[in-house]
């Protein structure tokens, strides 16, 4: 009883913190215009002290889980409950941990924002919607927060909805997610009418249903259920196609480039550190779903996109574009990783990549912010989010300066940063992994390792000409009155950098094996090569301070070094592989087509053949009167003519003369006689 | 009970005929009362409804609940017997919740009806004469009666459309017209040869009841319709051949695919109010038609048809779907989306497993009200400045904030947002039919994986309008003129809307609200089906 007792108390604590940041939406939404920073910061703060609490209660300890009855369909029953576990502890401490920091950010960064009751009313549905997707404990919840957090960012995303460009961005960003939602309810159709549950414990535990099937002569059996193989490998895509659009994996990634149209702050915590993670959540969660071919899918899936979206990252100039393709990137990495079996691994560069990543995001959000003030003061036109517009900030925004550097040493994996220790486990469980497989996967590791030394030359690029090269617009002089910005948004990014530090995950700085996040995750499937442990993170480091020199000696030391030319590589790079215009071309274009076709079908002849049916009746209706008019009635009239007729002739004989009649009659009677004796 | 449901509109239709005109602008008043008294009455209905197994319905004449049975009509044919109609009403987990939905919508119809000027005491007693018709059309057990009422339907939606219509009114009313009687014409045969077929068992009399028309045992050997003889008319099974029939009437009503092109027009030259009636009630008459008459009268043709149901289902959705995104017309849009949506009606009910046919019901009742609350909006708009093009308006969200917020909420309830109803329904009908390759064989799976992308359409065409209309800066084809005339939501209009809303939202967190209460009808459905 004690046990029930205590999960229905964590279960109810748990209950209360994410319904906080939802009863923020609800009464600032209906509150009054400009207000609700307030609340909305003490209810994510006490959701964060809670979720603390709750770590505390049962990290590490058996998973707590209640439910509650849902409703009933025929003979299901459908529940709803909470399920913590380590990872979901994790996520909801990250969410509400991270979105602490945001809320007290943005009350600076969004102070003049005639519309901010809006901002603090989604951002609280968004919080509400992730750390309710993180604690539930079954796929028909995970779907329905999981479209939540989607429809949270369609919100913050189009927050600025009378540019033309936030409500475009905001719409495809929806749109392409929904994509992975049908793969995601496809995988839910699956498993519900294989198992007829779609409770993650039951389903996915050490004795679950799920281990209890089995595939036999292209089967998978359950019991007395049995379907074609074929689905079990399906049920893994679409669960991976929900992933994929949520964590902007190749091709499904191009709304995340488009979605830093939101405001800088949401870039930060949704579409960094905590919403597109939860592709990689979800994969966790139904981990054992995924059969070896929708591993090496994800595998090669991840590896391709962390390639692409380096090389891309490589030739923007918009300074959140950057960091937006560093985001898939590195999310490239974590889907890779959990493809080959480093789970562990995974979840750890999920927990580093947050921190890093939202720095990187917050502090360039700092550089923006004054940017856009200093442009407004002195009544230029520029694009405050042009890095080539940047220039020698160093001096004048030291802080920000700072943590941008840690926080780029983080994202190159830097010792002695947080994701040196997940990144560089992640490359050697790749080369684990790789050993004893064939040519094309030895391949991956090595992409790998070219990756994370692209990430380095895109980085470093960017730190460089926007702290380093004199700005190409603002004078030495201009460039100095910008300053730093107010300590409230510096002091978030000082304890974020502080999170950057590998003493916060593990004691020691150059081995991620003790560390408290990888000891409580398991791993699969990898043989463990020590040679590899030591070996890679030391050509991994020495690669990259080479880079790190050649970089600055091409973008600080020349002057006005702008890339290399103007090649192919470059404008298919600078141009995002011409995906967009590979989608509108093939995609958009012919559904918009197909919806042309149709309507047309629908009116030329669909509708076409109704009137013609309708023109025939009253052809028919036509004709028939024709034919009463002139044939039937004809006759009618051709009769009484005929009887008028007769009846003329009739009149000539009755004239009331007697002679005549008289004549007649003798003319009869000699008639007859002749008739009757003469002939 | 139900009959007071029924009769009190009719009632106050007559009231209204006998007022004079000089108080014409009361007599909204009196509708919106008569609307509201039947809105709590379906309430107190709902929450005193039995949902256990023991009354659920279906083809049990003793489970149905607020029975009331007189006879009706007793006449004797000399040989060929007794004419049994009876005066036969009663509800099921089926029926029940339409009529809370019948209530609500029309509650919002007439609150939507502030729009109409003139002729108001036609317009108003003809809005309540098709209400009668409507919950009787629900009620009624009698296949008679219900077919009296089906055909009342019609008659007040000529004139309402005929006469308080847009510019192409009498086309589109002969047109509407002209298609449901089309269906109905032939439907009335297969009655007349049920009832031929169909005796009552307790006195040997031919009936109309359509309870016992769901048991094979009440069907005299070798009537046309009887399931042992197997007859054949025209080269095909006779039960086969009535139940093609019955469906094509009904589903014309749905509509289907490609019975529907009667829709778009109808709902373009109808008043607001007649098109939330239309979109709200009257194509859940056709959904209701097929579970109630179609499936339980003919289970044996209808398990022989499933497949093609099904695919009409999906052809349904993704055809709508593709032609709402051509739609340069709000309201046309909204008119291709109902078919669309109601396409997921027909694949749950061809699913033939609990799951789907949940889905279907729920699905009718959300779209039921969603419908009602997206044909409101587009009304709102045209009453301000007589226009729906898309292309004339921009960035309506600027100007109009809380309109945008209920289209949102109206947009992404529809485009199935988990947290509303539309969602649960949609998700349940795919899922039944999903399920159905392996319970009952009747569905192939890659049906519910096409249908799917329906709800990805659905997103696309939603949210394209709403950035081409209220998103993006403020740009009107009528410039300030329309500037002034773009009033945010007033009272009245709150009134109509949140009630819907509210009814979408509470569907979508406990769909346990109507579950719970069919339950026990759908498994006796399933049941009575199946076997």
């Amino acid at each position: 009883m004690a046990g029930l007792e205590f999960s229905g108390f964590a279960a109810l604590l748990s209950i209360v913190l994410i319904l906080l940041p939802l009863l923020s939406f609800i009464i600032i939404i209906f509150g009054k215009k400009g207000g609700g920073g307030n609340l909305a910061l003490a209810n994510i703060s006490i959701a964060f002290i809670l979720s603390i609490y709750l770590v505390s209660l049962i990290w590490n300890k058996a998973p707590v889980h209640y439910q509650l009855n849902w409703f009933l369909i025929g003979e299901i029953q459908f529940t709803a409950g909470v399920l913590l576990n380590n990872l979901s502890l994790l996520m909801i401490s990250l969410v509400s941990g991270i979105s602490v920091l945001v809320h007290i950010y943005s009350r600076s960064y969004m102070k003049n924002d005639p519309n901010i009751h809006r901002y603090w009313a989604y951002l609280g549905l968004f919080c509400f919607s992730m750390l309710a997707l993180s604690i539930s404990d079954n796929l028909l919840l995970i779907y329905l927060f999981w479209e939540l957090v989607g429809f949270s960012s369609f919100l913050l995303i189009g927050f600025w909805f009378t540019k033309h460009e936030a409500s475009q961005a905001a719409k495809k960003a929806f749109v392409m997610n929904r994509i992975g939602d049908i793969g995601f309810l496809l995988g839910i159709m699956i498993i519900f009418s294989q198992f007829h549950t779609l409770d993650i414990s039951i389903l996915f535990g050490e004795d679950g249903l799920f281990n209890a099937s089995v595939i036999k002569d292209n089967l998978w059996i359950f019991g007395t259920q049995q379907i074609s193989e074929i689905w079990l490998t399906i049920a893994g895509i679409g669960f991976f196609m929900g992933a994929m659009a949520k964590s902007a994996q190749f091709p499904l990634h191009t709304w995340l480039p488009d979605a830093m149209e939101g405001p800088t702050s949401v870039s930060s915590l949704i579409h960094a550190a905590t919403m597109v993670a939860a592709g990689v959540f979800l994969i966790a969660r139904v981990y054992p779903v995924f059969d070896p071919f929708v591993l090496n899918m994800m595998v090669f899936i991840g590896a391709i996109t962390a390639f692409m979206a380096a090389t891309i990252a490589l030739t923007q100039n918009n300074i959140k574009r950057i960091l937006a393709y560093s985001t898939i990137s590195q999310l490239g990495f974590m889907v890779m990783a959990m493809g080959i079996g480093a789970y562990s691994q995974s979840i750890f560069h999920l927990t580093t990549h947050a921190f890093f990543k939202c720095l990187l995001f917050l502090a360039a959000g700092s550089i923006i912010h004054q940017l856009h003030h200093y442009r407004d003061k002195i009544g230029l036109d520029f694009d405050y989010q042009d890095i080539r517009m940047m220039g020698g900030l160093r001096k004048s925004m030291p802080l920000t300066f700072w943590a941008m550097c840690l926080a780029s040493a983080a994202l190159i994996g830097l010792p002695f940063t947080s994701a040196y220790l997940s990144k560089d486990a992640i490359i050697v469980s790749a080369f684990e992994w790789a050993e004893n497989r064939n040519a094309l996967s030895q391949i991956l590791p090595y992409l790998m390792v070219l990756t994370s030394w692209l990430t380095v030359f895109y980085i470093s690029r960017l730190l460089f000409k926007v702290f380093f090269v004199k700005s190409n617009l603002l004078s030495l002089e201009q460039v100095q009155e910008i300053k730093d910005p107010s300590k409230k948004m510096t002091y978030v990014l000082v304890v974020l950098a502080f999170f950057c530090l590998f003493l916060v995950f593990s004691v020691n700085p150059f081995s991620s094996e003790n560390s408290w996040i990888m000891n409580v995750f398991p791993s699969f499937n990898i043989q463990k090569n020590e040679l590899f442990h030591s070996i890679i993170p030391i050509i991994l480091t020495f690669g990259t301070l080479v880079l790190i020199v050649l970089s600055y000696s091409l973008y600080v030391k020349r002057d006005n070094f702008n890339g290399f030319g103007k090649g192919i590589f470059y404008r298919f790079s600078k141009r995002e592989w011409y995906l967009n215009e590979l989608y509108s071309l093939v995609f958009i274009a012919n559904v918009e087509k197909l919806s042309k076709i149709s309507y047309w079908f629908d009116q030329k002849v669909i509708d076409a053949l109704v009137l013609k049916s309708a023109f025939l009746v009253r052809l028919l209706s036509l004709i028939s009167s024709w034919i009463d008019k002139n044939l039937i009635d004809g006759l009618v009239n051709a009769t009484g003519s005929l009887a008028k007729l007769i009846g003329r002739l009739a009149k000539k004989t009755q004239s009331g003369k007697l002679q005549q009649y008289l004549t007649t009659m003798l003319l009869l009677l000699i008639s007859f006689f002749i008739l009757t004796y003469f002939l | 009970m139900l009959s007071f449901l029924i009769f009190l509109p009719l009632i106050a239709a007559l009231l209204i005929l006998i007022l004079p005109n000089r108080i014409q602008n009361q007599f909204k008043y009196i509708t919106l009362g008569v609307s509201l008294i039947q809105f709590i009455l379906s309430l107190f209905i709902y929450f005193n409804f039995n949902s256990s197994p023991i009354n659920a319905g279906i083809n049990k004449e003793s489970q149905f609940q607020w029975v009331e049975k007189l006879s009706w009509i007793r006449l004797d044919l000399g040989t060929i017997g007794k004419l049994e109609i009876d005066y036969f009403l009663g509800i099921d987990g089926i029926s029940m919740p339409f009529l809370i939905l019948s209530a609500l919508v029309t509650f919002v119809a007439t609150l939507a009806s502030w729009e109409i000027k003139t002729k108001l005491k036609a317009y108003f007693s003809l809005f309540l004469l098709l209400n009668t018709a409507v919950i009787g059309v629900f009620c009624a057990l009698d296949f008679f009666l219900f077919y009296i009422f089906y055909e009342l339907m019609l008659l007040p939606l000529y004139f309402l459309i005929g006469i308080w219509g847009g510019v192409k009114r009498e086309y589109a009313a002969i047109k509407f017209f002209l298609y449901t009687l089309f269906g109905s014409v032939f439907m009335l045969l297969v009655i007349i040869g049920l009832y031929f077929s169909v005796s009552d068992p307790v006195n040997g009399n031919h009936t109309f009841n359509m309870i016992l028309m769901m048991d094979p045992a009440n069907y005299a050997d070798g009537s046309i319709f009887s399931a042992l003889a197997d007859n054949n008319l025209f080269g095909m099974s006779a039960r086969l051949l009535a139940f093609i029939v019955l469906f094509i009437a009904f589903s014309i009503k749905v509509p289907i695919v490609p019975l529907h092109t009667w829709l778009p027009d109808a709902h373009v030259e109808a008043p607001t109010p007649v098109s939330i009636i239309l979109a709200g009630l009257l194509l859940k008459v056709g959904g209701y038609g097929i579970i109630r008459i179609c499936f339980s009268i003919f289970p044996d043709a209808a398990m022989q048809s499933a497949w093609w149901i099904g695919l009409i289902g999906v052809i349904s959705i993704l055809y709508g779907a593709l032609n709402a995104l051509a739609q340069t017309d709000l309201k046309r849009l909204i008119a291709y989306s109902s078919v669309s949506h109601m396409g997921f009606v027909l694949l749950g009910i061809a699913s033939s497993t609990s799951e789907g046919i949940s889905g279907a019901m729920l699905q009718m009742i959300s779209h039921g009200a969603l419908s009602a609350m997206l044909f409101f909006l587009v009304g709102m708009i045209y009453e301000r400045v007589h226009d729906r093009e898309i292309a004339n308006f921009s960035g309506l969200a600027e100007i109009m904030p809380q309109f945008t917020a209920f289209v949102m909420i109206a947009f992404f309830a529809s485009l199935g947002l988990p947290g509303f109803s539309a969602f649960m329904a949609e998700a349940f009908s795919l899922i039944g039919a999903f399920n159905s390759e392996q319970v009952n064989g009747l569905l192939p799976r890659w049906m519910a994986v096409l249908a799917s992308v329906g709800i990805l359409l659905g997103a696309a065409y939603f949210l394209w309008t709403l950035q081409r209309m209220f998103f993006g800066p403020t740009q009107l084809k009528g410039g300030d003129d329309w500037l002034s005339k773009l009033k945010d939501v007033n009272m009245r209009e709150k009134i109509a809307l949140v009630p819907l809303a509210i009814l979408a939202l509470a569907l979508g967190i406990f769909p346990s609200l109507l579950f719970d209460k069919m339950n026990a009808s759908i498994l006796a459905f399933v049941q009575l089906i199946l076997n």
